[in-house]
């Protein structure tokens, strides 16, 4: 559905796109995750045919995508990052007008935008100005003023931002819905959580290149680290720290407000054995629990530092 | 679809406080400060009665020629020159003078009148003038009677001032300059539309507003997108124009003559002519919109002095030393254009200045609509 090649985008001597591909298939919930400054609005500007771009290609819809590639805009749905909609104009009146962009008939058009005022949760909002609107409601507005008339293809350019964590929830089983109906998405968030949950595949960026993509098992098996294990401690010594980092498979630990976290390499089983020596030592612990990789630690073992810095 | 893009815009655009504030609730302020301000200016440019003493002394009451004349001249009616103040002699008229109740008197000196005043004006001048020909004229008819009695009958008519030529007006309507400075305030209304075509293309350019990029990702055209917007515009300001001129007309009691269909057509070119040049600026300067508004602002601030908002008469100083500047002024033609409404019974000159403004407003529609037409951006 969505080809890109070799994609460079430059603003002087920042290069905010570099050599970029892409290939989003049909169906698909395809995530774009990176810190703020990597690239993804930019990525998606340049697809969308908003921005100029150095160098390369971009296909929609196996067409080469430009500004008056009118039949390719016909089946895409764009909600930005920032609102956009008309404030002088009631959340009906808002969906209605850009729905009409995409569907010039009256009739066809009310029962889409009733579904969508519905599929957003904002029915006894339809009357309302979006100054009256809170956060989270603006945003369901902003999505549901881009996905009325049904889009194949919708761009979702970090949706979620500054929104409620109840309002989060009910976007994102929004978007799993959309995709359930048919249509392909291409999910832009530095939220790790979001895009683990939500997308089928995922591509992991920074300043402006592709770190690595796929599904998030196959991202997680692309690195050494695998579980980190986290254990309650009142007291560790430091010898004792030296001997666990010792143990076969532990990649590295750190013992900080009471909590010995070791992250162990993938595969291995080393909860026994650093549980085990804490008792041959008398150490009393609480809480011990091991948590799966998560993207975060993708984005930290290939670049060396935090997806939220 | 041009339904729902139009009908939003005039529905957005009435909704927006920006817009009536600026377009509609200002100048009809400011038109309402203007009629209080300027509408004693007519008034005042009437010649008043002036206050004049006269000494009823001996010589005086000889003189009856110089007694009917004056007393002429001083009967209440439309043609009273004089608000006669009889005195005994010279120290009351004096004292009249002090107190300010005349402007000065008429005493006799030597049998011929003679004024004494103590300052010099528009009135004095009048009161001396009068004195002068009552002199020349009398010397006159004495000389006449001396060289030929057998004219003596011929003289009575010496002292009728008959007016041997008809005084037409040159203008449809009589001059004023209060009317000007209306026309200028409309001028400046129309200008204003430009809000609301800047806003307008604001809203459809990616790298200046959300909804731009929104909109700008539709699959209708930038064109159509264009000239359904502005159409809601041009609406919304027409019928905001001809509010504001039914105020100044109905309320206000300002005349534009008797055109009203050609006054509804200027306001019309107005409106057209106002949107596209916001439209223009919004598409051609490479700025933030708040910059692109200032700029607005100030151009039209600079064509509405041009046109004599501010100083009566700019415009036709304008017209006589830069003719060029003059006729590509918008605001100025718009002035014109009613002027030529107001004045004239001929519609040459007012064709004119509708078929610029018109020409002014495609040429810049035009250019915005290229400018825009498959529009993309170094960033966003």
């Amino acid at each position: 559905m969505i080809q890109v090649k070799n994609l460079v985008k430059r603003y002087g001597d920042l290069m905010a796109l570099d050599h970029l591909n892409l290939n989003i298939q049909d169906g698909e919930i395809f995530g774009l995750l990176g810190p703020n400054g990597s690239g993804k609005t930019t990525a998606i500007n340049c697809m969308l045919s908003l921005l100029k771009y150095d160098k390369g290609e971009i296909t929609l819809f196996g067409k080469p995508m430009s500004p008056s590639n009118y039949e390719s805009k016909e089946k895409i749905g764009v909600v930005l990052q920032n609102v956009a909609v008309f404030n002088e104009l009631t959340v009906y009146e808002n969906i209605d007008y850009f729905c009409g962009l995409y569907v010039p008939n009256i009739k066809q058009r009310r029962p889409l935008v009733e579904e969508a005022i519905e599929f957003t949760g904002l029915t006894d909002y339809r009357k309302f100005l979006p100054k009256k609107l809170s956060g989270g409601l603006l945003r369901r507005l902003n999505i549901a003023c881009g996905i009325a008339h049904k889009p194949q293809l919708i761009f979702l350019d970090e949706p979620t931002v500054a929104v409620d964590p109840q309002s989060r929830n009910s976007i994102l089983e929004g978007i799993r819905e959309l995709n359930r109906q048919g249509s392909t998405i291409v999910y832009t968030s530095h939220y790790m959580e979001e895009v683990e949950q939500l997308c089928t595949r995922i591509m992991i960026m920074d300043n402006g290149k592709e770190i690595a993509t796929g599904t998030k098992e196959e991202l997680k098996s692309m690195i050494r680290t695998g579980d980190k294990l986290t254990v309650d401690l009142y007291e560790l010594p430091s010898p004792l720290l030296s001997e666990i980092q010792s143990i076969t498979g532990v990649l590295h630990t750190d013992y900080s407000d009471n909590c010995l976290t070791a992250w162990c390499a993938s595969g291995g089983h080393q909860l026994i054995d650093i549980l085990d020596l804490l008792r041959k030592n008398n150490i009393r612990f609480g809480r011990a629990f091991l948590e799966p990789p998560t993207l975060n630690d993708v984005f930290l073992e290939i670049t060396g530092k935090q997806l939220r810095d | 679809m041009f339904w729902n893009i139009y009908w939003k815009r005039i529905l957005s655009s009435l909704r927006s406080k920006d817009m009536i504030i600026w377009t509609w609730a200002f100048p009809i302020m400011l038109s309402t400060l203007f009629y209080f301000t300027l509408t004693n200016l007519d008034e005042e440019s009437l010649l008043k009665i002036i206050p004049v003493g006269i000494v009823t002394d001996a010589a005086f009451e000889q003189d009856t020629t110089f007694q009917t004349i004056i007393d002429t001249v001083s009967e209440p009616g439309e043609d009273q020159l004089f608000d006669l103040h009889r005195v005994d002699n010279a120290e009351q008229g004096d004292a009249l003078l002090l107190q300010g109740e005349i402007d000065g008197y008429i005493q006799f000196k030597n049998k011929t009148p003679d004024f004494i005043t103590k300052n010099d004006g528009l009135n004095q001048t009048i009161i001396k003038s009068f004195l002068d020909n009552y002199l020349q004229t009398k010397s006159s008819m004495e000389k006449l009677m001396t060289e030929n009695p057998s004219a003596l009958h011929q003289t009575a008519s010496m002292f009728n001032r008959e007016a041997f030529t008809k005084e037409i007006s040159l203008t449809e309507n009589p001059p004023t300059d209060t009317v000007n400075f209306f026309y200028a305030l409309l001028a400046m209304v129309c200008m204003y539309g430009g809000f609301l075509g800047l806003k307008s293309v604001s809203m459809l350019q990616a790298n200046l507003s959300p909804l731009g990029a929104r909109r700008t990702m539709s699959p209708v055209k930038r064109f159509r997108l264009i000239t359904c917007d502005l159409l809601g515009c041009i609406t919304v300001h027409f019928a905001c124009l001809l509010v504001i001129v039914s105020y100044i007309v109905f309320v206000l009691g300002i005349s534009f003559g008797s055109k009203s269909g050609l006054v509804i057509l200027t306001c019309l070119a107005g409106s057209l002519l106002g949107v596209s040049f916001g439209a223009l600026v919004s598409i051609s300067a490479k700025l933030k919109e708040a910059a692109k508004t200032a700029v607005l602002i100030v151009t039209t601030m600079i064509c509405c002095f041009l046109s004599g908002l501010m100083f009566s008469g700019i415009n036709y100083l304008i017209a006589q030393k830069a003719p060029a500047l003059s006729w590509l002024n918008p605001a100025a033609r718009i002035v014109d254009a009613f002027y030529c409404l107001y004045y004239y019974d001929t519609y040459d000159r007012y064709f004119l200045n509708i078929g610029i403004l018109l020409l002014m407003s495609l040429v810049m529609f035009t250019m915005t609509a290229f400018f825009l037409r498959r529009q993309r951006y170094e960033s966003i």
